[in-house]
C-alpha cells in the first residue's frame, strides 16, 4: 500500500514573497505561474505540427515501410509511445507498488544519516 | 615524460590511480586528498595520450609470465583508449562533484574504483581483466555503504552480484582459454564454446541484461550522494567495453538490447525515487549500446563508442544535479520535490541540457550517437528491433527528459527555498554540460568525437540532416505534446511514495521467506530428531537396563523347570542347524 503524503497547494508564484528567490531566479518566476503552465502546451504543439509540415514537403530518403503512407509517423509514433508508457503507470502501480518499508531494511529517510529537514526538523545546509 | 621514464610504458595507467587511492587511505589531510582525486586521473589520462601517441595502433606493455598464464596487463588500442580517455575524464569530474566531501573513505574508494576501471579497460589479457573486474566491485561497495544504515543491505547484495559476476568471468576465461590453446588474451570470445556463455552472462550481469539488472536499481539510489555520481560513470560501461571486445555481431544481443530499452522506462514511470527514475534510465541507455554492439557493423559499433562517451557525461550530469537537490533538500523524493528552479537556478539549466542530451535533442550529446546506433539498425533493416528503440526513445523523453526536471525544479511549488548548489558542484555540472553541447556542436564539435572512433566507416555518419533533425523534432515534440496533453487532462499519475518492486523480488522477499522457512523447518526438524533420538535411546536404555542390570529381568530367579525347556529348545535349534547346514 502507497503512502500517500500531503503536498502543498499549487501555489502561483505572484502570491509568493520573492526575498528567498534565488536572484538568478527572478527574471524567469513567470515559469511558475498557472498562465504559463497552462499555455505551454500550445510550444509542443506548434513544434509538432511545423515539423509534420516541414516532413510532409520533405519526405525522409530512407523511409520504414510504412512510413511512405503516413504523414508525421514518427510524430504519431512518439505521441502513441509516451501515452502508452505514462497511462499504464496506474495499472502497474497497483501491480508493483508497496508500502515505502516494504523489505523493511530502509528506502524511508534514515534517522542516523539523513539530513532531511523532515526528519531532522533543521533546514539542510543552508 | 615517458622519455625521461621508460619504466611508465610497462605499467597500466590505471594503477597509478589505485596507488594514489591506497596513499588516500592513510591521508589525514583533507587537501591532499582532494588533490590526489583530482590529480590521479589526470596523470593517468597523459600517460595513455603519451602511449598511444608513442605506437598508434595498439601498445603492449607489463607482460610477465604468472604460472602457466603469459599476462599481457596493459594494452592501448583503438578500442580501449577510448575508455581510457573518458575515465580519466570522468574521474577528474567526479573528483570536482565531491570537493566538498571531507571523507577518506569516499576518496580513497573512488580513486581505487576509477584506477581500477581504467586498468580493467587498459588489460590486455582475461586474468588481469578479472582482478580488475573483482577490484571495481570491492572498492565501490564502500560507496554504497556510505549512504548510510538502510544501504548496507543492499550493498552487500551489490557485492555478491558482483563477485558472483567475477567468478564467473574467471571460470568462462579458464575454459575459453582451454579450448584455444591457452591463450589468455582478451579479444574475440563469442559464442561458440560454453566458456564464452559463460563469460557472457558474468558481463551480462554487470552491463544490467533484461532480468540481471535489479543490483543497479537497487545499489544506486542508496548510496551517497557523491558515490551514486561516481557509480554510475563506471561499472557498467567498463561491462560494455568487455562485451564489445568480446562479442560485436552477436545476433543475440540485438535482442537482448533492444528489450533492455524498452523495459526499465515503465518501471520508471511509477517509482518515485529520482535517483532510482535514473538508475533505470541508465539501464535503458545500456540497453541501446548492447544493441548496437550485437548489430556489430562499423557504423553501429562506433555508435556504441559514441553513445558511452557521451553518455557517462550526461548521465553524470543528471545524477550530478539530483545529486545537488539531494544535497540541499535531503531528499530526491519527486513527490517531495518541485519549484526547486527558484532556489537552485543554475542547476535547473545543468537538469535540462542533461535531461535534452539524452533525450537527444539536436544541438545535445546524445543526438549524434544514439541516431548512428538506429541508422545501422535501419541500414541492417532490423526494423522490429529499430522500432523498439524508437519506443524506448520516447520513453526516454518520458523518464529523463521530462519527469525528472520537472518534478524537481517545476510542477508544483514545494515551498522548498534552499541555497543553491555549492560551487564545486555546479562546476562538474558546468563541465559536463558544456561537453554535452561540444561534443554535438555541428561546426568541429562531433567531429572530435568521431576521430575517436576506433572503426573504419564506409562513410561519415552525418548526424545534422533534415531527415533526422525534422523527424527527431516530430517525435519529442509529439512526446511533449502527449505529456502535456494528459497533465492537461489530469490523466498524467500522480507522484506516490512506494516501494516498487522489481525482480530483486525474488530473492528479497521470495528467497529470503523461503529461506526464512527453511530455516525454521531446519530448527523444527533439529528439535524433533533430538527429541526423537533421546526418546529411542532412552527407551532403549531403560528396556536393556530393566533386562539385564542386576536389578534386571534376567538377573531375577528362574524355577529349574523352565531353564530345562529353555535349554532343550536351545539344543534343538543347534541340532536342526547342523542337520540341515552339515
Amino acid at each position: 500500500m502507497s503512502v500517500e503524503i500531503e503536498t502543498l497547494p499549487e501555489a502561483d508564484a505572484e502570491t509568493k514573497p520573492h526575498d528567498d528567490i534565488h536572484p538568478a531566479a527572478k527574471p524567469f518566476l513567470f515559469l511558475g505561474s498557472i498562465k504559463t503552465r497552462r499555455n505551454f502546451i500550445w510550444i509542443p504543439l506548434v513544434g509538432m505540427i511545423i515539423c509534420i509540415i516541414l516532413g510532409w514537403f520533405h519526405p525522409q530518403k530512407h523511409p520504414l515501410p510504412y512510413e511512405e503512407y503516413i504523414t508525421g509517423s514518427w510524430a504519431i509514433w512518439g505521441f502513441l509511445a509516451y501515452s502508452t508508457i505514462v497511462l499504464s503507470a496506474n495499472t502497474l502501480f497497483k501491480f508493483l507498488g508497496r508500502d515505502e518499508d516494504y523489505y523493511g531494511e530502509g528506502g524511508l529517510p534514515d534517522p542516523d544519516v539523513s539530513t532531511d529537514p523532515m526528519i531532522t526538523g533543521e533546514p539542510h545546509h543552508d | 615524460m615517458i622519455d625521461q621514464l621508460p619504466f611508465l610504458a610497462e605499467i597500466n595507467p590505471g594503477l597509478w590511480v589505485i596507488l594514489a587511492g591506497l596513499i588516500c587511505t592513510l591521508l589525514p589531510i583533507g587537501h591532499a586528498r582532494k588533490a590526489f582525486v583530482i590529480a590521479a586521473p589526470i596523470f593517468a589520462g597523459v600517460i595513455i595520450f603519451q602511449l598511444n601517441g608513442l605506437n598508434p595502433g595498439a601498445h603492449f606493455g607489463g607482460e610477465f609470465p604468472f604460472g602457466p598464464v603469459e599476462l599481457t596487463t596493459l594494452r592501448i588500442d583503438n578500442l580501449s583508449v577510448v575508455w581510457g580517455y573518458l575515465f580519466c575524464l570522468a574521474g577528474v569530474i567526479n573528483g570536482i562533484y565531491g570537493l566538498h566531501e571531507k571523507c577518506r573513505m569516499t576518496d580513497s574508494s573512488a580513486l581505487i574504483y576509477t584506477g581500477a576501471a581504467i586498468a580493467g579497460v587498459l588489460a590486455g589479457d582475461m586474468i588481469t581483466l578479472f582482478v580488475m573486474w573483482e577490484l571495481t566491485a570491492i572498492s565501490s561497495v564502500f560507496l554504497i555503504w556510505k549512504g548510510g544504515d538502510h544501504a548496507y543491505a543492499a550493498g552487500v547484495r551489490y557485492l555478491a552480484i558482483h563477485v558472483l559476476s567475477g567468478v564467473m568471468l574467471l571460470a568462462g576465461a579458464v575454459m575459453f582459454a582451454q579450448a584455444n590453446g591457452g591463450d589468455f588474451m582478451f579479444n574475440e570470445i563469442g559464442l561458440d564454446s560454453p566458456g564464452g556463455w559463460i563469460m557472457l552472462l558474468a558481463i551480462g550481469i554487470k552491463v544490467g541484461f533484461p532480468g540481471l539488472h535489479m543490483w543497479m536499481q537497487d545499489a544506486y539510489p542508496k548510496a551517497s550522494i557523491t558515490g551514486t555520481v561516481i557509480l554510475a560513470s563506471f561499472t557498467t560501461k567498463f561491462a560494455v567495453y568487455a562485451l564489445a571486445r568480446g562479442y560485436a555481431g552477436e545476433d543475440i544481443l540485438i535482442w537482448i538490447g533492444a528489450i533492455m530499452t524498452c523495459f526499465p522506462v515503465f518501471f520508471a514511470v511509477v517509482e518515485n525515487d529520482l535517483r532510482r527514475v535514473l538508475a533505470y534510465s541508465l539501464n535503458n541507455q545500456l540497453g541501446f549500446m548492447v544493441c548496437g554492439i550485437g548489430i556489430g557493423t562499423s557504423l553501429a559499433l562506433n555508435g556504441v563508442v559514441g553513445q558511452v562517451f557521451v553518455h557517462v557525461i550526461f548521465k553524470g550530469l543528471l545524477f550530478m544535479s539530483i545529486g545537488a537537490v539531494m544535497y540541499r533538500t535531503g531528499t530526491a523524493k519527486a513527490s517531495e520535490l518541485g519549484g526547486l528552479f527558484r532556489s537552485m537556478p543554475y542547476t535547473t539549466v545543468f537538469c535540462l541540457i542533461g535531461a535534452g542530451s539524452i533525450a537527444a535533442f539536436p544541438l545535445l550529446a546524445a543526438f549524434v550517437t544514439k541516431a548512428m546506433i538506429l541508422s545501422a539498425a535501419l541500414e541492417e533493416h532490423l526494423w522490429v528491433p529499430f522500432l523498439m528503440m524508437l519506443f524506448a526513445s520516447a520513453g526516454v523523453m518520458e523518464h529523463s527528459g521530462i519527469k525528472v526536471p520537472h518534478f524537481t525544479f517545476f510542477a508544483h511549488d514545494s515551498g522548498r527555498r534552499v541555497k543553491e548548489a555549492p560551487w564545486n558542484m555546479l562546476a562538474a555540472m558546468g563541465i559536463a554540460a558544456f561537453l554535452c553541447f561540444y561534443l554535438a556542436w555541428p561546426f568541429g564539435g562531433y567531429q572530435n568525437l568521431y576521430a575517436l572512433m576506433p572503426y573504419e566507416m564506409e562513410y561519415a555518419y552525418k548526424p545534422y540532416t533534415w531527415d533526422h533533425v525534422v523527424f527527431q523534432l516530430q517525435l519529442l515534440f509529439a512526446a511533449i505534446f502527449a505529456f502535456t496533453l494528459l497533465k492537461r487532462f489530469k490523466l498524467y499519475p500522480a507522484e506516490r511514495r512506494a516501494e516498487i518492486i522489481d525482480l530483486d523480488w525474488t530473492y528479497r522477499k521470495l528467497g529470503l521467506n523461503i529461506a526464512k522457512w527453511g530455516s525454521a523447518m531446519w530448527d523444527r526438524l533439529s528439535a524433533q530428531s533430538t527429541r526423537f533420538r533421546k526418546n529411542v535411546i532412552g527407551a532403549t536404555g531403560r528396556r536393556l537396563y530393566q533386562t539385564f542390570s542386576p536389578a534386571g529381568a534376567a538377573s531375577e530367579a528362574t524355577p529349574s523347570g523352565l531353564a530345562a525347556i529353555l535349554t532343550a529348545g536351545l539344543l534343538f535349534v543347534v541340532l536342526m542347524l547342523e542337520y540341515f547346514a552339515g
